[in-house]
């Protein structure tokens, strides 16, 4: 079956700016393109459970901080070599506890799987905070080594996280469209009949738990090297939600829409950032008037007038 | 042969006796009606038939393995599958992802996480095959909730027939229908009944349904089997008169 232009054109935007990023980018904005595709990683992940699968964790944010320990801690302890080994052990770990919490807590309904994922995400930063000894406790963990290729300014690193990130992406771009991503979007518009068509919903969404916390500890891991330190606030629920409201901004129905609502959402936080102390103010107005006049975020709203302008006839995904 | 045997099924919803030792044979190629009043414990009973409850007590046998408590995706893959009173469908989808997602899980490619799903040939003839079967065909574009009331109920009845089932429960497939969607719906149902050689159980309140292409009826009131047999041994029945048919329908 051949891709259609339409499926590729995402992609190419995404190269292309991405990419010229490398040669045009100052230090500054090399460092928020960092920011931006990491947390960008972070949003699509979790997207597939919240757009996909229509599961709303409100503690992602647990294996976004455990892939920045892991990472953070194997640097600092067993030297800068020990950093790549680190963003493979990461992903590994998350799969683990993913496994656990997700017995746990996928077996409830609606609002009190989000209720313990928050509950759990807590009781991780509580322990980051607490276990000083281990964790470093509130000031978290500075100075973390890494191999001397990624260390040369800004630069090195974005290239070396955009091209884990960009794997990451396309995995996830792949499970999107598979058979098993079509199972997700099933279990979240009509789990019985899921059942009722022979599949299993609790073992579908444990995977797509799994997977999705995964790559979040691969994003967590990236982000340890970013500025050479993490911090227990990765693991607070702000963190979380943070991701969630960059999702509903970009649009959870869309693959590339959580991405998009990172980078407007950290643009407009460094831009705006930069002329008032109140830059939250007004990202919050933003926020209030996408949520409340464009529901289906910034891709929902493009879409829309792209509609009004092309023939009528799905663009997206047709059989 | 008997496809589907019940052994003193009872189940209870707190104080209430939903259903009464329920005792039942259904044979192989059968064509079943259950009717009663509303509140008989006719859906409650397919609940339980089909894994979404399990029975207090009592037995469930299908082709002589004893089903009793298994959940719903088992006893899919064993070939016992329904549609549902209000259509259960993948609302946002397309008809033909609708079935393209029933027939991805019948051929067991639910796991693939890596391959486009557009990719396997079978599963999209599988899907055509329904689609025109059921007179889908033209149809397959729109999405779930753009179809008329009847088309959703056919729909729903197609991702069931997607699953190729052996025993068919259909839970009131004229519910909310015009006349004229019935008396296609009607034709239908006897059409796959025969031509995918099954056994099929509906639960129905259009009588002229029931007896028009029912082999055997079973009627259900207040969670008991009162009576079974076929048209006309159910019209002179004097309990189903009293209990149900009431006596103008004669």
């Amino acid at each position: 079956m051949k891709t259609k232009l339409t499926e590729m054109a995402p992609w190419l935007a995404y190269f292309v700016i991405f990419v010229s990023m490398i040669f045009a980018g100052s230090d500054h904005s090399i460092h928020v393109a960092s920011q931006i595709i990491i947390l960008g990683l972070f949003a699509i992940a979790f997207n597939v459970l919240f757009g996909t699968t229509g599961l709303l964790s409100f503690g992602q944010a647990i294996f976004y901080g455990l892939g920045a320990y892991i990472t953070g801690m194997m640097a600092k302890s067993f030297g800068a070599d020990f950093f790549l080994w680190a963003l493979l052990i990461a992903p590994v770990a998350a799969l683990a506890l993913s496994a656990v919490l997700g017995v746990l807590s996928l077996r409830l309904s609606e609002v009190y799987f989000t209720m313990l994922t928050l509950a759990f995400a807590q009781l991780a930063w509580g322990i980051c905070v607490k276990w000083s000894s281990f964790t470093g406790g509130d000031d978290g963990i500075q100075a973390i080594p890494k191999p001397d290729i990624l260390n040369m300014g800004g630069r090195n690193y974005y290239i070396f996280a955009l091209v884990i990130v960009s794997i990451c992406i396309y995995l996830l771009w792949r499970l999107d469209r598979s058979p098993f991503g079509s199972v997700l979007k099933g279990i979240r518009q009509n789990p019985i009949r899921i059942s009722f068509i022979g599949l299993n919903v609790f073992r579908h969404k444990l995977f797509a738990y799994m997977i999705s916390s995964s790559f979040t500890a691969i994003a967590g891991g990236l982000y340890a090297g970013i500025d050479k330190s993490i911090h227990p606030d990765m693991l607070v629920w702000t963190m979380s939600g943070s991701i969630i409201l960059m999702t509903i901004l970009g649009g959870m129905r869309s693959f590339f829409g959580p991405l998009i609502g990172v980078a407007v959402f950290i643009l407009l936080e460094d831009v705006i950032g930069r002329s008032t102390e109140y830059w939250s103010f007004v990202i919050g107005i933003i926020m209030i008037t996408v949520v409340l006049l464009f529901p289906k975020g910034i891709v929902g709203v493009s879409r829309h007038f792209a509609g009004l302008f092309a023939k009528k006839g799905g663009q997206f995904d047709n059989p | 042969m008997t496809t589907l045997e019940l052994r003193n099924v009872n189940k209870h919803f707190g104080g209430l006796h939903v259903s009464r030792n329920i005792s039942m044979g259904i044979e192989q190629g059968e064509l079943t009606a259950i009717i009663g009043p509303n509140g008989a414990g006719k859906t409650t009973l397919f609940n339980q038939i089909t894994g979404y409850i399990a029975p207090d007590n009592g037995n469930i046998f299908f082709d002589g393995l004893d089903i009793t408590g298994k959940d719903p995706e088992i006893l899919v893959k064993m070939g016992i599958v329904r549609a549902f009173q209000v259509a259960s469908l993948f609302i946002d989808e397309t008809v033909y992802d609708n079935l393209y997602l029933a027939a991805l899980a019948y051929h067991g490619k639910n796991g693939n996480f890596f391959t486009n799903r557009r990719v396997y040939k079978d599963v999209a003839e599988h899907c055509h095959f329904i689609l025109e079967k059921l007179g889908l065909s033209g149809k397959e574009k729109l999405k779930a909730f753009e179809l008329s009331h009847g088309d959703q109920k056919v729909l729903d009845i197609a991702i069931a027939l997607t699953m190729k089932p052996k025993l068919l429960l259909l839970d009131e497939p004229t519910a909310g229908m015009s006349p004229d969607e019935r008396v296609k719906m009607t034709h239908m149902i006897r059409n796959i009944h025969e031509e995918f050689k099954l056994t099929t159980v509906f639960v129905e309140h259009d009588m002229d349904m029931v007896f028009g292409i029912a082999d055997i009826i079973r009627v259900l009131v207040h969670g008991e089997l009162i009576a079974e047999g076929n048209a006309e041994e159910i019209q002179k029945n004097p309990a189903v008169i009293d209990a149900y048919l009431g006596h103008e329908v004669l």
